[in-house]
């Protein structure tokens, strides 16, 4: 079944390349992801054995994945039918065949038990994206999937030394063979692990997947990358590839915690992570303040919430953890909504290429259609983090456990997150409300941004409505990895 | 077991010293073909610890080195640089005695983190770690000083060839042909030119200085 839902879009991405129009590829990879959806769900009741097997995190990770992978497929196909001319038709392919692949992968990668695994999925989707990436061919296009695919492929790289750093530091605990490089054996034997091997495996692994997590300083490509792709797939699913990521740092990080714990060799995770996320935070709280492309902006509020995240796990403890899980889950839901509207947006205003998403070309989005820009001003205000922002109830909760267990950091961590937020409100204004340019015509909204819609309640009704299930999954991998 | 250890360490030392001599070659055909003598080199290590270690799965990495990166990859490379003849020199970010310098550094930084911190592993493996994070670091230097695309793909594949020493090293890896395949994936992609052609198609030159145009337009 785990596999099934692994291989069924990586097997159908080549199908997706050689046939079909832009439309039919559009529809196909619509049912694909629907289907993807189906079976994420389907693995909570068998979830695999072996190098695949998923576990509470995974499969939570993998079903959210899947909703955003349907939901953004059934936005691509409004977004091809507005977009259909501008690319030829073997790009469009391409392009979808990418869609697929990058959501095999980022379900490979929340799914494997094997950090050897974990990593050629994470590679995988990074040579997808990047080719995604560079799809409009526009110069701008071509330099930001330059710029992803190298600092991508350092960060690979780094990671793929830090993976076997951690291998040969699992030797005096599990010996050669597949168990020094399984999360549930390496778990299970953290204690016994070579400690200062692996504090250095963990610089290594930080610094690699910390690139595909945007975590400053290595965010270079994100803004670039979310900008000038092709809206639908850089965007939407570029939040559950950062997840992956995230989750990887999540789970070396208490390897090297429970080692450190038990009195090895290793050092404490927490500053290294606390360093990396309130760097990302104040690094996107300034960035704020200049950008003209709303695209590049958001890109600059994932690397915002990606720093919140790291710094939750930073601070260590079951309740900050679960925090940081939260906080990944409900952004995931948030940006991806956001991002879609946006893509609405822009259609309402002629042309939703690349370069067409600056907020002087969408502001006063309400006299063009007034269902869109209210959805677009409530996915904006989630994503400040202010109640009744789902948001809010993550990042409360992280703090509360700052002030609990570092006092000091919850002030850098206060304000850099009060920055952000004044920053986003201040656009929000304008770009809903304000004066629209000359010329601009009443548009129809579609029927796809009642999904955007049915994500922001969703982030709402998960962060305050706490369902049980949920709330027992997240907080009992919290405390098995705090 | 003496034998095994020289050996293995004459090859690993030989790969630091290509890395090492990249940094200072300003001629791209030059410069592949210290990377086609690295990645000879890197296929008889593979060769050496499959027999050492009786691992088919290293005989097979040491096979696709030996085809594609010793041979094929380099093919392309020259291709690219007759087409678009870039016969002459690159240009270097930095003069490339500083570079060498901080190659040195690097080298310095990469033995004092690996010795100290790998006192329980086996002792070949511990240098060899150390050997392949130099040629790591040197070629991420290598990146960092050029502003030509092929050499910083140059750079890269020297990387590349440090983390394919460092796995054929650790003992009874799973999966280490398989990593040099997914490798060779990303590295195919970037030979084969998706986008150097395209780069080429855009900017006329492979220089890609034109990358700060994304810095200015107002973001």
């Amino acid at each position: 079944m785990i596999l099934f839902t692994i291989f069924l879009p990586l097997l159908a991405a080549p199908l997706l390349g050689l046939f079909g129009t832009p439309r039919q590829g559009a529809q196909a990879n619509a049912v694909l992801a629907g289907l993807v959806f189906a079976l994420t769900l389907a693995v909570f009741a068998a979830p695999g054995a072996g190098l695949v097997h998923a576990d509470d995190l995974g499969l939570i990770f993998g079903a959210i994945t899947g909703f955003t992978g349907l939901t953004t497929a059934i936005t691509n196909i409004y977004y091809v039918r507005e977009a259909e001319p501008r690319l030829s038709l073997r790009r469009w392919r391409v392009y979808h065949a990418m869609c697929q692949v990058v959501l095999g992968a980022t379900l490979l990668g929340l799914y494997a038990d094997n950090i050897g695994l974990l990593w050629a999925a994470v590679e995988g989707a990074t040579i997808a994206a990047t080719l995604a990436v560079s799809m409009p061919r526009t110069p701008s296009a071509l330099e930001a999937a330059w710029k992803y695919f190298i600092l991508g492929g350092v960060g690979i790289g780094l990671a793929l030394f830090g993976t076997m750093l951690v291998y040969l530091a699992a030797q005096p605990a599990l010996g050669p063979g597949f168990a020094a490089m399984s999360f549930r054996a390496l778990t299970a034997h953290a204690a016994g692990m070579d400690g200062s091997l692996l504090t250095l495996a963990f610089v290594f692994i930080l610094f690699g997947y910390g690139t595909k997590a945007a975590l400053a300083p290595l965010q270079g490509w994100l803004p670039d990358a979310y900008a000038e792709g092709p809206a639908p797939l850089t965007t939407a699913l570029s939040g559950p590839l950062m997840n992956v990521a995230l989750l990887a740092i999540l789970r070396f990080r208490h390897l090297l915690q429970a080692n450190f714990a038990a009195g090895g060799a290793a050092l404490p995770p927490g500053p290294f992570l606390l360093t990396l996320g309130l760097a990302s935070l104040f690094l996107a709280a300034f960035s704020f303040s200049r950008r003209r492309d709303a695209r590049r902006f958001f890109g600059f509020s994932s690397i915002e919430h990606s720093g919140v995240a790291a710094f939750a796990f930073g601070i260590g403890g079951a309740a900050a953890v679960f925090g940081g899980l939260l906080h990944m889950l409900l952004h995931t839901l948030i940006k991806s909504a956001l991002l879609q509207v946006l893509i609405r947006a822009a259609a309402l205003r002629g042309s939703t290429a690349p370069g067409h998403y600056g907020f002087s070309h969408l502001r006063g989005l309400i006299y063009s259609n007034k269902y869109t820009a209210w959805v677009l001003g409530a996915a904006m205000f989630a994503l400040s983090g202010l109640p009744p922002s789902g948001l809010f109830a993550s990042e409360f909760i992280i703090i509360s456990q700052t002030i609990q267990r570092s006092p000091w950091a919850s002030l850098p961590l206060g304000l850099g997150l009060l920055l952000c937020a004044v920053a986003i409100l201040r656009n929000l204004g304008p770009l809903v409300f304000g004066p629209a340019p000359v010329r601009t015509k009443p548009g129809r909204a579609t029927p796809e941004t009642h999904l955007v819609t049915l994500h922001l309640v969703l982030a709402v009704v998960l962060a305050f409505a706490m369902p049980p299930l949920l709330v027992q999954l997240l907080s009992h991998m919290a405390e098995a990895l705090q | 077991m003496n034998l095994t250890f020289s050996l293995a360490h004459l090859m690993g030392g030989i790969i630091l010293v290509l890395g090492f001599s990249l940094l200072s070659q300003r001629r791209l055909a030059a410069m592949i073909t210290i990377y086609q003598l690295q990645a000879f080199v890197l296929s008889a290590a593979a060769f050496w610890q499959g027999f050492a270690q009786h691992e088919v799965n290293l005989y097979l990495t040491g096979l696709i080195t030996l085809g594609i990166k010793a041979v094929l990859l380099p093919i392309g490379l020259r291709q690219i640089v007759l087409r678009f003849n870039m016969i002459r020199a690159v240009e270097t970010a930095m003069p490339v005695v500083l570079s060498m310098i901080l190659g040195v550094g690097l080298i310095g930084v990469a033995v004092l983190v690996v010795l100290p911190s790998t006192l329980s592993a086996v002792s070949l493996t511990r240098e060899d770690l150390a050997i392949a994070l130099s040629v790591v670091l040197l070629g991420l230097l290598v990146m960092t000083t050029r502003r030509n695309a092929l050499a910083q793909i140059i750079g890269f594949l020297s990387t590349e060839n440090g983390l394919v020493l460092a796995a054929i090293g650790m003992p009874g890896m799973p999966f280490v042909a398989e990593f040099s395949v997914a490798l060779l994936v990303l590295l195919a992609f970037l030979v084969v030119g998706v986008f150097l052609f395209r780069i080429r198609e855009h900017f006329d030159t492979l220089d890609l200085s034109g990358l700060e145009e994304i810095e200015r337009r107002g973001r």
